[in-house]
């Protein structure tokens, strides 16, 4: 084997193996938004579980090395089972942040657990062989000649790189791709849209690690060795760098960033000559390149090389402009996939009352927001609610939409007990919230963001992510003719492709109100929806609530603008410090009352 | 039970350090929500620059102060000029800790590039030994816990008794409502970050007075003692940093000295992981830092 040969094959194998890390780190952090700064645990899992299921019983090697299970297995199994304990380890990493933890804590932990494990890993002896890591794992492909040998792993690495890119772009592309985005824009707007977000971070996190697993598997089975020197926290920050000066949320981004930053910075050093008494210098100057180019990459091009890609949906608006349909009043109801609630029967819908609060009680600190507060929306009714500030309405919106849970009291949609559910199983149920100020996916075109929202698409199930566009194809024209609807519904058709951190604050109320009514939500609580908005965009939020409620959608409306109120609402409740003070059918006999005016001018 | 003070006496001249070091460094996340991962080489820088004056005969706990004062100013434009800009530009709290990754690597670098891998002293010798029930201090160790002590109480009395320190408190809390509120904001930030410089050059030149020799990683492998006790305070929160950092110092110490010193650091990670699966804010932390006030939407 010439010189060459042997360079060209080592760096094809390093590149393919940073490769797929990168594509399953993107995954986590690009796309999904996880800052998962011990990512490169899973990497050296992986290939520590390669290496203990291919190196054969610990004794052989006659207390040179010690290492636990020691099996001798075939390679192929040895690399799949290096992937599943990656996966596992990365589910274990994510459920550190199942918790409702703000994502500066989940970073600080995942930091931490990285930082600590290479602590523990190195310092003990029996378990993983401390500082020296593993050594003489065997060559796969030892039966070959030596350069045969090198050139098939190569080919073997470059395979199975198409087939995690193949893997990653199931995820990254088309609607789930879309999903994830949006978990990773704003998670509690994801929540508030019905989506699962513990359940889709556990899935990035186990394909991510699965593929971290892989990369791992793969470069200790070329090198013949494992040592824990060489998966220190910094390496993630290698790996975070590439994605950063590639491009993030875009695998072909991660292609260049992998290229340059990983390989052509940090190997090509080592081909440089080192400077005599100082050897650690050529490759520190590789680290000091990978520094300076990620903090200008931060600084001048966040973007990175190949930034990610905005989807744009022009012909299709032509189509739409020419022939415009209501989404509220023509489009049936999706199916959803499971039952969601039992349809309204005789004695459910008995009680007119469609989403009840019952005695809620929600302390923050020594603060008693919601105190014992009972009210209810009338099936197909408009429902105020109004109070001084700090009356406890937009808690009470918390209450009643999942995001906060009550101390006491009790929740019903549909006369079903729904205390115990979290925001994104009431947004399925049909009850579904816009926020006070405004929660956009600031990284989704607008049409996107409508998309998004859009309950049970083919293209976001387990289904839709073996089958592959051919399965989900249709049904995603299908959302984009109902999210296009939507748009020229609101006269907001050439905004479709403007990315939604870009709209004015009144363009943005207008995008939370049109993506929450995408679920075709049978109860809807708007949170000041007009607050804001200009007397036109005022007035068109109006007529689409009166259009509402001639579909039978019911509404809980919080709002300050008392015209709206009055000219709205079938029934208004007036709280005051955590109360509901008193209710009635008609806000011009509220205003003559002593207690409301006290309420408003004590507040 | 001579055995357990004894390691207790050592666990406490560790802690104070790990301590004041942790203070800066949690200053820095309270106030500006920042994890400036390039605090260790920070503190490598102070003690190199400390050899520096020390060189010179410069008087030693002079040069703590010198020091101490040298990185308080250069903390202040390193905020202003870097992280600041940074975390507009970059993309947030992760942009921002990848941003400082690379300082620090830049900055370690800088190091190993003028004074070479090789290790220094600043040839303090121990002197008289101090006996206390079983503990054994040096005087100098006496002089660093004491430096800390001070230190603590100080900032202690600016934050409970001096309006800077209450607009501190009112920042970290809540910037904008605090801005709002007419404190100026932008004033008291360039306040904490010379404070944390400030502590982390005293941090920086005392460790390396108290260590027998140091090379260029000195701070990075400390900062693990000192993500690790501001983390176990409960990041951000100043006075569980002083606790965090004298648990982190006397557990690690006992821990060596009842398994083997090579277990030192596990035994503390460990302990630390083991907390952030349970309690993930730290141990002091109020308990509301983790779950955002919903409500509000």
């Amino acid at each position: 084997m010439n010189p060459m040969e042997y360079y060209v094959t080592i760096i094809a194998v390093y590149l393919g193996t940073d490769l797929i890390a990168a594509w399953g780190m993107n995954l986590e952090f690009g796309v999904a938004g996880i800052a998962n700064f011990a990512y490169i645990l899973l990497v050296a899992a992986g290939g520590y579980t390669y290496a203990v299921l291919t190196l054969g019983s610990s004794a052989a090697h006659s207390g040179f090395q010690q290492y636990i299970l020691g099996v001798k297995f075939p390679v192929v199994i040895a690399i799949l089972l290096a992937m599943a304990v990656a996966a596992g380890l990365g589910i274990v990493l994510g459920l550190t942040g199942l918790r409702r933890l703000r994502p500066d804590y989940q970073a600080l932990t995942l930091l931490i657990m990285s930082i600590a494990a290479g602590v523990i890993v190195t310092a003990d002896n029996g378990l993983f062989n401390g500082n020296s890591g593993l050594s003489l794992i065997p060559d796969p492909l030892a039966s070959l000649s030596i350069t045969a040998s090198a050139w098939a792993y190569v080919a073997l690495v470059a395979a199975l790189c198409v087939v995690s890119l193949v893997i990653v772009r199931r995820f990254t592309a088309g609607p789930l791709g879309r999903t994830l985005r949006s978990v990773r824009d704003d998670e509690q707007a994801a929540s508030a849209i019905g989506k699962n977000v513990v359940g889709l971070r556990i899935l990035v996190q186990a394909v991510g690690g699965a593929l971290a697993g892989l990369s791992g598997a793969l470069l200790v089975g070329f090198i013949g060795g494992w040592a824990p020197g060489s998966w220190t926290y910094v390496e993630t920050f290698a790996l975070l760098s590439a994605i950063i000066v590639g491009g993030r949320a875009n695998n072909m981004g991660v292609f260049v960033g992998t290229a340059v930053v990983l390989i052509a910075v940090l190997q090509g050093v080592q081909y440089l000559p080192s400077v005599p008494g100082q050897p650690e210098l050529v490759p520190d100057l590789g680290w000091m390149v990978l520094g300076i180019m990620t903090i200008a990459f931060l600084w001048i091009w966040p973007r990175g090389v190949v930034p990610e890609r905005r989807p744009t949906y022009d012909s299709l608006v032509e189509v739409e402009r020419s022939s415009p349909s209501s989404p509220l009043h023509v489009a049936p109801r999706r199916p959803h996939a499971r039952p969601r609630r039992p349809a309204p029967t005789a004695e459910v819908a008995g009680s007119s009352a469609v989403l009840e609060l019952t005695d809620v009680v929600r302390t923050f600190g020594g603060v008693r927001a919601v105190d014992g507060c009972t009210l209810s929306v009338g099936r197909g009714t408009i429902t105020g609610l109004i109070g001084p500030n700090g009356a406890g309405k937009s808690t009470v919106m918390g209450i009643a939409s999942g995001f906060v849970r009550p101390d006491q009291g009790v929740v019903r949609l549909n006369g079903r007990d729904v205390t115990g559910d979290g925001a994104h199983r009431r947004a399925r149920a049909g009850l579904v919230r816009t926020f006070q100020l405004p929660r956009e996916f600031g990284g989704l075109t607008m049409i996107e963001n409508l998309l998004v929202a859009i309950p049970n698409q083919r293209g976001e199930s387990a289904l839709g992510m073996l089958l592959g566009r051919s399965y989900w194809g249709a049904d995603e024209k299908e959302c984009l003719d109902r999210a296009m609807g939507m748009l020229s519904l609101f006269g907001m058709l050439d905004k479709a492709n403007e990315y939604a951190r870009r709209l004015s604050g009144g363009q943005k109320r207008m995008l939370e109100i049109m993506r929450a009514l995408m679920l075709q939500p049978e109860v809807l609580l708007l949170d000041e929806p007009m607050a804001g908005l200009s007397p036109l965009l005022s007035s068109r939020v109006e007529e689409a609530c009166t259009a509402l409620r001639a579909t039978g959608m019911s509404m809980l409306l919080v709002e300050h603008e008392m015209g709206a109120v009055e000219r709205l609402c079938d029934h208004v409740f007036v709280m005051a410090q955590g109360r509901v003070l008193v209710e009635s059918s008609s806000l011009s006999e509220l205003r003559t009352q002593q207690a409301v005016q006290d309420a408003y001018l004590v507040g | 039970m001579r055995l357990f003070l004894e390691s207790v006496g050592f666990g406490i001249s560790a802690g104070a350090l790990i301590s004041l070091a942790a203070v800066g460094f949690t200053i820095q996340f309270g106030i500006s929500n920042v994890l400036n991962i390039s605090y260790g080489p920070t503190l490598t820088l102070s003690a190199y620059l400390g050899y520096l004056l020390v060189l010179a005969h410069v008087n030693v706990w002079l040069t703590v102060a010198l020091i101490g004062a040298a990185m308080g100013i250069l903390s202040v434009l390193y905020n202003r000029l870097f992280i600041t800009p940074l975390s507009h530009r970059g993309g947030g709290f992760v942009g921002v800790i990848i941003g400082t990754v690379g300082a620090g690597i830049i900055i370690q670098f800088a190091i190993t590039l003028i004074a070479g891998p090789s290790t220094f002293s600043y040839g303090r010798q121990a002197g008289r030994s101090v006996f206390f029930l079983d503990m054994v201090f040096s005087v100098t160790q006496i002089i660093l816990i004491g430096i800390a002590v001070v230190a603590m109480i100080v900032y202690h009395l600016l934050l409970t008794r001096t309006q800077l320190g209450r607009g501190m408190r009112a920042t970290a809390n809540n910037a904008m409502l605090a801005q709002a509120c007419g404190i100026r904001t932008q004033r008291i930030i360039d306040f904490a970050w010379l404070i944390s410089g400030f502590l982390c050059g005293v941090g920086g030149v005392a460790l390396a007075i108290t260590t027998v020799s140091f090379d260029f990683s000195l701070g990075t492998t400390f900062l693990i003692y000192v993500i690790a006790a501001a983390v176990l305070g409960g990041i951000g929160q100043p006075y569980g940093a002083m606790l965090g950092g004298l648990v982190v110092g006397i557990g690690s110490q006992v821990a060596g000295t009842y398994t083997s010193p090579a277990y030192q650091d596990v035994v503390a990670l460990g302990l630390l992981v083991l907390l952030l699966l349970v309690k993930p804010t730290g141990l002091f932390s109020s308990g509301t830092a983790g779950a955002r006030t919903l409500a509000q939407g």
